[in-house]
């Protein structure tokens, strides 16, 4: 019996060894985008490439739209089936990175110098959490403000607005009837250049605790409130979520508009009185941008971290991020973007004009904390700073409500 | 022996409803439940954290309380609609020319996609280029627009509007089949002894129309505990909460705040809500409600 039982195993070693190693177990990755549908032949491109490097990797793609992405996303960790590389928009990175749910990419940047040296650092830092870059630039933008020409003749204002009180001044005067003179997004502390300009920081240096209680602060909110209840500004500022904005000012009744660069494509494509002659951009005053890039990252549940950052190196090399580039007239945070502005300014010299902001001033990012709980504290900010620009409480006690708010949720 | 066979027939029978209803319903909810006496996050392990999350809602969160109240006030959207429907029942009831066709218009606002219902009254309230805003300035019944969604005196009111136009229909065919299910001959009895159309409709039908008002009545409620698309769609909550409702209040908390555990806790309590109102519909209707008579 025994010797039956040694022939056997000897006969199986030997099958093996004549049958050669176990095939190897096939590699997958799958990517998760933002809300890109109508990029699918290029997202082929880079799949396809990938594969002639990696030919026994197979990547699949998902894409959802942003209201979908979060709970899609979630749940996918949820089940254990988090895809391995994720586009995020905004801060919602941060609620994974704080959580532990995704792979610190520092060892691969610092492992690759030139892949760093090729991305924006200005950029590249916004996606820093305790000392850790989680995510690296896929597409970056800025918040800004453009202007009707029109609406600012009409009301003899020579130049965009420099200060706070100038913003407000010009406002007024351009408000009449139908028309109001400002108006911002709101979402994603995109509104924050208004408070930052005059000099209010959200929290403490060590991000322990609030700090925006100030009289200036309640000022601001103040002049804000009043200016909302006489219809200086639009009072979709505060309640619109990113259609509704872009239509006001689509329509042509709104003199100056705080809003990202992305916006302007859709303005442009709603609003017919828009052209070189009649729209400008700038700078907020004081330079002051809240950053709303998208960023590509790595799910900490991945099983192949390595080839993740290897397909993110590629989907963000010189060809693909000049395709995305030239394909949406977007900038991507990396070095091509020089590129992209020269050739953008010869094709499409008003789209350039607002792009233009986009690589300027990036010292003057503002509203980017690096904070865990970033999703609760904007909530629990906007919802006492809505109330007091909407007129249903004075700034000072709104922003007293929402100084104990901040504070109750940083000390938990 | 025989009975037995017959007891394991009807488990038989059971089993895949039971399983299914075991699998989607009751163990969420008992998954739910131990949730809301953890903190967990889909990155970390859970750790049990008592009734932390319930001192967190009952005595600090005051959007909790606000989307109770707005839940409440969203409710009384059902009694509206039933006053209409009864209304419109009432008059498709009667012998005029064409009722087949007034009946299928006002049936068609139900079928409909919630999503797509949201949609279209956005559109009619929009402050700029709603229809609405243009009829009321036509009429010169306003001097200026009105932000329907975007104010906090009338965001509430639209939307309970938009849920009264998508339910009035359905619940019209329940009261007409309830009206079409009274004899004739009491009304024709009633009649006779000299009672007047008012109290015909105060003495007979209404008495004899409570079954389909009462489920009307459970319906709406259920409706507007639930009805998260359509305030989803049309303002997602806002302005500064003025139209969050629990269930939309669980969903932001969950999937915008990542605080899933809380949404849980939530969650429980809604469901303890949903729990005391069906006790009290019970008890309103005598205790029988959904009680199915067993057949000889």
């Amino acid at each position: 019996m025994r010797r039956t039982l040694t022939r056997i195993v000897i006969g199986l070693l030997a099958l093996g060894l004549l049958t050669g190693p176990v095939a190897a177990q096939p590699k997958t990755l799958s990517l998760l985008t933002w809300n890109i549908p109508i990029y699918k032949e290029k997202i082929e491109g880079w799949i396809a490439d990938f594969k002639k490097i990696h030919p026994d990797v197979t990547v699949e793609w998902f894409d959802k739209k942003g209201p979908e992405w979060g709970p899609f996303y979630q749940t996918q960790v949820v089940a254990g089936t988090a895809p391995d590389i994720i586009d995020t928009q905004g801060a919602i990175w941060l609620d994974y990175a704080s959580n532990g749910g995704l792979v610190d990419l520092t060892p691969h940047l610092q492992r690759d110098a030139a892949v760093k040296d090729y991305y924006n650092p200005k950029f590249l830092q916004t996606w820093v959490y305790e000392g850790k870059n989680y995510m690296v630039p896929f597409y970056v933008s800025k918040t800004l403000l453009f202007y009707n020409k029109g609406m600012l003749k009409e009301a003899g204002i020579a130049r965009p607005p420099q200060t706070f009180d100038e913003l407000l001044d010009a406002a007024r005067k351009m408000t009449k009837g139908e028309k109001s003179g400002f108006m911002t997004l709101n979402f994603d502390w995109l509104y924050w250049p208004l408070l930052a300009m005059n000099g209010v920081e959200l929290l403490t240096p060590d991000l322990k605790k609030a700090a925006f209680n100030t009289p200036a602060a309640v000022k601001t909110v103040d002049a804000l409130a009043k200016a909302t209840a006489d219809g200086t500004i639009n009072k979709v500022a505060w309640t619109g979520r990113w259609v509704e904005p872009n239509n006001a000012f689509a329509s042509g009744t709104v003199g100056l508009y705080q809003a990202h660069a992305p916006a302007f494509f859709y303005v442009r494509g709603g609003g017919p009185w828009i052209n070189g002659d009649t729209l400008g951009a700038t700078q907020m005053p004081g330079g002051f941008a809240t950053p709303n890039s998208h960023g590509l990252g790595i799910s900490k549940s991945s099983k192949h971290p390595e080839l993740a950052w290897e397909f993110i190196k590629l989907a963000t090399n010189e060809k693909w991020a000049y395709t995305f580039g030239k394909n949406f007239k977007l900038f991507t945070g990396t070095r091509v973007d020089g590129r992209l502005m020269d050739e953008l300014q010869k094709e499409d010299p008003l789209a350039a004009s607002v792009m233009k902001t986009q690589l300027e001033q990036v010292d003057k990012l503002v509203a980017t904390w690096p904070l865990g709980k970033d999703a609760q504290v904007k909530e629990a900010f906007y919802s006492e700073f809505q109330a007091a620009v909407l007129g249903r409480k004075p700034a000072a006690a709104a922003l007293a409500e929402a100084e104990r708010k901040v504070n109750r949720l940083l000390a938990r | 022996m025989r009975r037995a066979r017959g007891t394991l027939l009807i488990w038989a029978f059971l089993a895949p409803s039971l399983t299914i209803f075991l699998l989607y319903r009751i163990l969420p909810l008992l998954w739910n439940a131990a949730l809301s006496v953890q903190t967990w996050s889909p990155f970390r392990p859970s750790k049990f954290a008592g009734l932390i999350h319930y001192e967190e809602l009952l005595f600090h969160d005051e959007v909790f309380w606000t989307s109770l109240w707005n839940t409440v006030v969203f409710m009384s959207s059902s009694p509206i609609a039933i006053a209409l429907a009864l209304g419109l029942a009432l008059l498709v009831d009667t012998r005029i020319r064409g009722r087949g066709v007034y009946r299928a218009i006002i049936f068609l606002s139900y079928p409909l996609m919630t999503v797509a219902v949201g949609i279209i009254w956005r559109w009619l309230y929009d402050e700029k280029v709603g229809l609405l805003n243009y009829v009321l300035l036509s009429l010169h019944l306003t001097q200026r627009r009105i932000a329907f969604l975007d104010s906090y005196e009338w965001a509430m009111p639209s939307v309970v509007v938009a849920a009264v136009w998508q339910i009035v229909g359905f619940f019209m065919v329940i009261l007409l089949a309830g009206l079409q299910n009274i004899p004739p001959n009491l009304q024709e009895a009633a009649a006779l002894d000299g009672a007047s159309g008012v109290q015909r409709f105060r003495h007979i039908t209404l008495p004899l129309l409570r079954p389909a008002i009462f489920l009307c009545l459970m319906i709406g409620i259920i409706n507007s505990f639930t009805s998260f698309d359509l305030i989803y769609v049309m303002t997602g909550g806002g302005p500064n909460y003025a139209t969050e409702v629990l269930i939309t209040y669980i969903y932001r908390v969950a999937f915008v705040l990542s605080k899933f555990d809380y949404a849980a806790a939530l969650t429980v309590v809604l469901f303890l809500f949903l729990l005391v109102l069906t006790w009290l519909a019970n008890r309103v209707a005598g205790g029988e409600a959904g009680a199915v008579d067993a057949a000889e």
